[in-house]
């Protein structure tokens, strides 16, 4: 159809061209056309109101109404107050904690003492956050109603919850003196002192002091370690005024970190028996797990809930992606490659799926390998256990001296298994190494946590942040900005836990906000609009928006021309 | 009448075999007619009540033990079945039915719980577990597919306290079953399908036959006279295999014909010739071998079973005696041949292949296969899409016997049937079929229809069923992608109530699943709404607009830049371009 109206077009151009020359002429003379009457002000005006209120009513009304009414809703969050949390503005944590001094000497005297000490402790701490604050605790024989009201404000109870440590001065005729020691099961430093030894009022320093000072930053030195590491990683508000741990302390810690379990109420742990034949296919775990965890358990009872389940798996087979085990003439043994031991476990194959219900599984699987690839070692440092990072642990049971692998596998074959065990369940709990106590490393692990949980709840609230900010077409319901106001509460109230020193309280708080702020962020229905664009909606209602669009620019622009041609 | 009893013996043998031991398989094979094979895996494992309250697992699987305890399902039976049972043909079902279950998913279960309420949310607990376990939609058994039974299924096992027990029943009548659901059923046994009697079984081949049930039942058992429990997971598979399909090799699976000089054929035909052949029939057994049939070898016994007495007896094929089998293996066969030479059974050794090899044989007799107790087929009748109605035929062949039936019905909401309009007739008598009625009508979108009604038949006597039904009109997002196919109905459950069933498992028949046409609406519908409404308020807005805001002139007063159009306007502008051209 194109080539003809085009010769067409060219074809009727000639006659055209003398009825346009024709045309010009006629029409500079008024008499062969008629022309409409002028129009009259009046009808005019109507003309340009009723176009001009058609335009008012589309843009305030119909317009507004339209995007109303196919708008996502989108509930209001306190994005300033979510920035400043995930920037550290809002919350400083500090760790003031109060260590109760029992001393057997007349109340002026400890007083000194506990002065004396304190300004030694102030002089060799250099993390301000982390402050030790000596108090005098109202040791059972002096305690009567006159001195309560003395000791006031100082004065403190050393079995109270909120205490981190109480040290108990002990006078002593014999020995070196000052010496200490950590008891393991409580949270209380024995000190022998010679009584001599008691600062005298008028005395500025004393070795006792001075020992006691150390021995307490000595005690919380891995803690304080931990805190700046955290604090440093988390913030950047806080980094400038922290002063830098050595790199090595600083990659230790870093190590530490990234293989410590998320914090939950419960964990299961899994214990699971892997052979890659048929035998051993029963284990005396019963009495194992009995002797060999559950002391360990019980001791970790105060932070978590753990559940335990065992299973025997056989014909568990290596993934084909890693290298098979190779034999070494030289050493004898069979060697796994390091780089395949993150491979070892077959994720395809082997059931480990996590336990129902809340809280994380922890596995620990023993492998018992076959009769004709024992032993079997790692090659790098003929080690037979591995910690698998946020996950679990791995032993390799090599069965030595027994003629043919036994069918079912006793406690004592167990023990080097259960030992391994428990020490990867500690690393995985993020426990401290020191101080030997263990009220007091459980204790430390209670602050590091409700901390980490502060700074992992504040950066989430930021994220979401930034998501409700950048993208605009999800939907927001209401239950994410509860969540969201719940979230900062819960942060508040934690952070004002810390300031105060109660930590079993700062850390049910930070572990709500957590839960709070997870929630808000993974609320499902968000992310289903992502998918659903606004030119989606354009492209739905162009069949109106086109045809009621075009006559109204067009007559809006035929009337502004008009207007300009008169102006 | 010989042969049949000593059928009933190889049953009653095999239902006998009680496990000693923690762990137990056997592989039954029969020989069908019309050149099929009936493979009947039985897996059973056992687990002390103490060890699987302390979840310490052994043979018993953990990651479904951890879901049992979760969900405090106390007995639970699970089926994926695929294809039809031609009873006609291959007589009666394996294990009398008691492992089948209907075309797709079948799950029951008695949960422990103080109320109703409670026993629903573990019931879903227990479906959305089991459908990450199986790679399944189970999760979408809900509240309009579950069904409480009140007659048509009875425990297996032992309940101390039955009355905090609760029945539930779901079916997924649409469910394709496949190898990502046999997989996970291998994973839960202790040897794996690495070895034993399980090392035969692939998807390829399971889910190629014409008829196959996978079926997880687990049960307390308590020994009589003892106080120590166990708990018993049964693993099943039933399959029947075309042996011709079966044979096909792995490189060449498209049936292709034979060359015509390979084929055989019956020359005593008139129109036998070069070019023409009607294939032979030699009325003989065909050959077949184990690793032909099934794909891949047996790897030899797994050996956490029993390896003395019946225990041992891992393979066992029931074939007439004078059947010739050769075993071909590296390691040591012991044979025992039972049941009248009839059964032959396989001790299996350990870590070495072995293969049976059948050779082609023309056989004198065959074996009597039992007719079964009852025979049922349901259909949907009528036209239309608003109404129709359901027919099943159920017969008793027994000239003898009367039995005693509980059909059981579990409808979908947007199936409303009728009851007025039941009707239970007897061929041979004019007296009512029908005992008891249990019915619970559907409610929209919340419950389904569930009826239960215990019948009598008569000897020889067949029995039909019909009822009327209306179809609902589902809302728009109610349908599924594919709603033109129709809607699956849940095949009838028959458990048979006498004669008696000799073992725990009962006697069951299920019809096969039905498809009802539901009507469809045109899918592009509210898009079509949305255009067609904006249109009619575009042509009123413009009209309203123009008659608004034009000025209405006579027409030669019409200016000729109007007049002209864009007609005039293109002209124009071809006219100016060619003088601007021309004229420079």
């Amino acid at each position: 159809m194109a080539a003809p109206t085009g010769t067409d077009a060219s074809l009727a151009a000639k006659p055209d061209e003398t009825s346009s020359q024709s045309t010009t002429s006629p029409n500079s003379s008024p008499s062969a056309r008629k022309l409409p009457p002028p129009e009259s002000r009046e009808s005019l005006l109507l003309r340009r109101l009723s176009i001009l209120s058609f335009w008012v009513l589309v843009l305030f009304v119909g317009l507004p109404i339209w995007l109303k009414t196919t708008a996502i809703y989108r509930a209001e969050l306190p994005l300033q107050e979510m920035t400043d949390w995930a920037e550290g503005k809002v919350c400083k944590p500090v760790f003031p904690l109060r260590i109760a001094v029992e001393a057997p000497v007349s109340i002026p005297d400890a007083h000194h003492l506990l002065r004396t000490t304190q300004h030694a402790l102030d002089d060799i701490n250099d993390f301000s956050a982390h402050h030790l604050r000596l108090m005098l605790a109202d040791s059972p024989l002096q305690s009567n109603a006159s001195q309560q009201v003395i000791t006031d404000g100082t004065g403190i109870m050393s079995n109270d919850r909120d205490v981190a440590l109480a040290i108990r001065l002990i006078p002593v005729e014999t020995g070196t003196t000052p010496r200490s020691h950590l008891q393991p099961y409580t949270p209380m430093l024995d000190v022998y002192y010679s009584p001599n030894q008691i600062p005298s009022q008028s005395s500025t320093g004393s070795t006792l002091a001075t020992f006691l000072a150390q021995e307490l930053h000595n005690i919380f030195a891995e803690e304080q370690a931990q805190l700046v590491h955290l604090l440093s990683a988390s913030s950047g508000a806080h980094a400038a005024k922290i002063k830098a741990l050595s790199p090595e302390t600083s990659a230790e810690l870093q190590r530490q970190s990234t293989r410590v379990l998320k914090y939950a109420p419960t964990y299961h742990l899994t214990f699971s028996l892997f052979t890659p034949s048929y035998a051993p296919s029963a284990w005396d775990i019963e009495t194992a797990l009995q002797s060999y965890m559950s002391p360990l358990l019980d001791a970790f009872s105060a932070i978590s809930n753990f559940t335990v389940d065992t299973q025997v798996q056989l014909y568990a087979t290596f993934a084909p992606s890693i290298h098979q085990p190779e034999y070494d003439e030289e050493k004898k043994t069979w060697i796994l490659h390091k780089e395949d031991l993150s491979g070892f476990v077959n994720a395809a194959e082997w059931p480990l799926s996590p336990s129902i219900g809340e809280g994380p599984t922890v596995n620990f699987i023993l492998y018992v390998p076959d009769r004709t690839q024992s032993p079997l070692l790692i090659k790098e440092n003929a080690g037979n256990s591995w910690l698998i990072p946020q996950w679990g642990g791995v032993h390799i049971l090599n069965l030595q001296g027994e003629p043919d692998t036994p069918s079912a596998l006793t406690a004592d074959m167990l023990a080097p298994a259960m030992h391994t065990f428990s020490n990867q369940l500690i690393s995985l709990f993020g426990l401290p190494q020191s101080p030997a106590s263990l009220p007091l490393r459980l204790s430390t692990l209670e602050r590091v946590r409700a901390a980490s949980l502060i700074f992992s709840a504040s950066s989430t609230l930021g994220a979401l942040a930034q998501v409700y900010q950048k993208l605009p077409s999800i939907p927001v319901p209401d239950n994410v900005a509860q969540s969201t106001h719940r979230t900062i509460a819960h942060l508040q109230q934690a952070c004002d836990f810390l300031r105060d020193g109660r930590f079993p309280s700062a850390l049910e708080h930070a572990r709500s906000a957590e839960v709070e702020a997870e929630k808000a962020f993974f609320e499902r229905s968000m992310v289903g609009q992502v998918y659903f664009p606004d030119e989606h909606k354009v492209a739905v209602y162009l069949p109106l928006l086109g045809p009621i669009a075009v006559p109204l620019i067009m007559a809006a622009l035929k009337e502004l021309k008009s207007v300009f041609k008169r102006g | 009448m010989l042969s049949s009893l000593f059928f009933l013996l190889v049953n009653a043998w095999l239902v006998g075999a009680a496990a000693s031991a923690d762990y137990h398989e056997r592989l039954l094979l029969r020989p069908l007619p019309q050149d099929t094979l009936l493979a009947s895996f039985n897996f059973r494992s056992n687990e002390s009540a103490a060890a699987f309250e302390q979840q310490n697992f052994g043979y018993f699987p953990r990651s479904f033990g951890q879901i049992l305890q979760h969900a405090h399902a106390k007995e639970l039976h699970l089926r994926f079945s695929v294809g039809r049972w031609d009873a006609e043909n291959w007589g009666q079902r394996p294990w009398s039915g008691g492992r089948e279950g209907g075309t797709g998913v079948e799950l029951w279960a008695w949960l422990e719980a103080d109320t109703e309420d409670e026993a629903f949310a573990r019931w879903l607990k227990l479906t959305n577990a089991l459908s990450g376990l199986f790679c399944a939609s189970i999760n979408f058994i809900d509240a309009t597919k579950t069904i409480r039974p009140v007659m048509a299924f009875a425990p297996e096992g032992q309940h101390s306290n039955a009355s905090r027990l609760h029945l539930l029943h779901g079916t997924l009548p649409h469910e394709v079953v496949c190898t990502e659901n046999l997989t996970p059923f291998l994973k839960l046994l202790p040897c794996k399908g690495k070895a034993g009697i399980s090392s035969l079984l692939s998807g390829h081949k399971l889910f190629d036959a014409s008829f196959q049930t996978m079926a997880i039942d687990v049960r307390p058992t308590c020994e009589e006279g003892s106080a120590t429990c166990a708990l018993e997971m049964e693993q099943t598979v039933d399959m029947v295999l075309d042996l011709a399909r079966a044979k096909r090799p792995k490189d060449d699976p498209i049936p292709r014909p034979l060359p015509i000089d390979q084929l055989e054929c019956d020359t005593s035909k008139p129109y036998n010739a070069h070019d023409s052949c009607y294939p032979l029939n030699k009325g003989t057994q065909p050959a077949w071998t184990l690793e032909e049939v099934f794909g891949r070898p047996l790897k030899g016994a797994c050996p956490l079973t029993g390896q003395t007495g019946d225990e041992a007896d891992n393979l066992c094929i029931n074939i007439p005696p004078e059947r010739t089998v050769e075993v071909k293996t590296s390691g040591e066969v012991s044979e025992s041949r039972l049941v009248a030479d009839t059964l032959r059974c396989y001790k299996l050794p350990t870590g070495a292949d072995v293969d049976l090899v059948l050779p082609e044989q023309k056989m004198a007799t065959d074996l009597v296969r039992p007719k079964p107790g009852v025979f049922a087929a349901r259909s949907i009748n009528g036209h239309g899409q608003e109404r129709g109605s359901i027919q099943a035929v159920i017969s008793n062949p027994s000239t003898t016997e009367a039995v005693e039936i509980v059909y059981l019905e579990s409808l979908p909401w947007f199936m409303k049937p009728y009851l007025h309009t039941l009707r239970a007739r007897l061929d041979t008598t004019a007296e009512s079929p029908i005992k008891e009625t249990y019915y619970s009508p559907a409610v929209d979108r919340k419950r389904g229809t569930h009826l239960e009604l215990r019948l009598r038949i008569p000897p020889a006597s067949t029995l039909t069923l019909t009822y009327d039904f209306d179809k609902a009109i589902l809302r728009y997002t109610e349908y599924p992608p594919d709603a033109n196919r129709g809607f699956d109905v849940a095949p009838a459950v028959i458990r048979v109530l006498s004669p008696q069933a000799r073992d725990h498992r009962g006697i069951y028949v299920r019809t096969t699943s039905l498809l009802l046409p539901l009507p469809t609406p045109d899918f592009s519908m509210p898009y079509n709404v949305i255009i067609l409404t904006s249109t009619v308020m575009a042509l009123g807005f413009g009209n309203i607009f123009n008659l608004l805001v034009r000025r209405f002139v006579a027409v030669d007063e019409v200016p000729i830049t109007a007049a002209g159009g864009i007609k005039g306007r293109v002209l124009d502008k071809a006219y100016r371009l060619k003088a601007l051209v021309l004229g420079g």
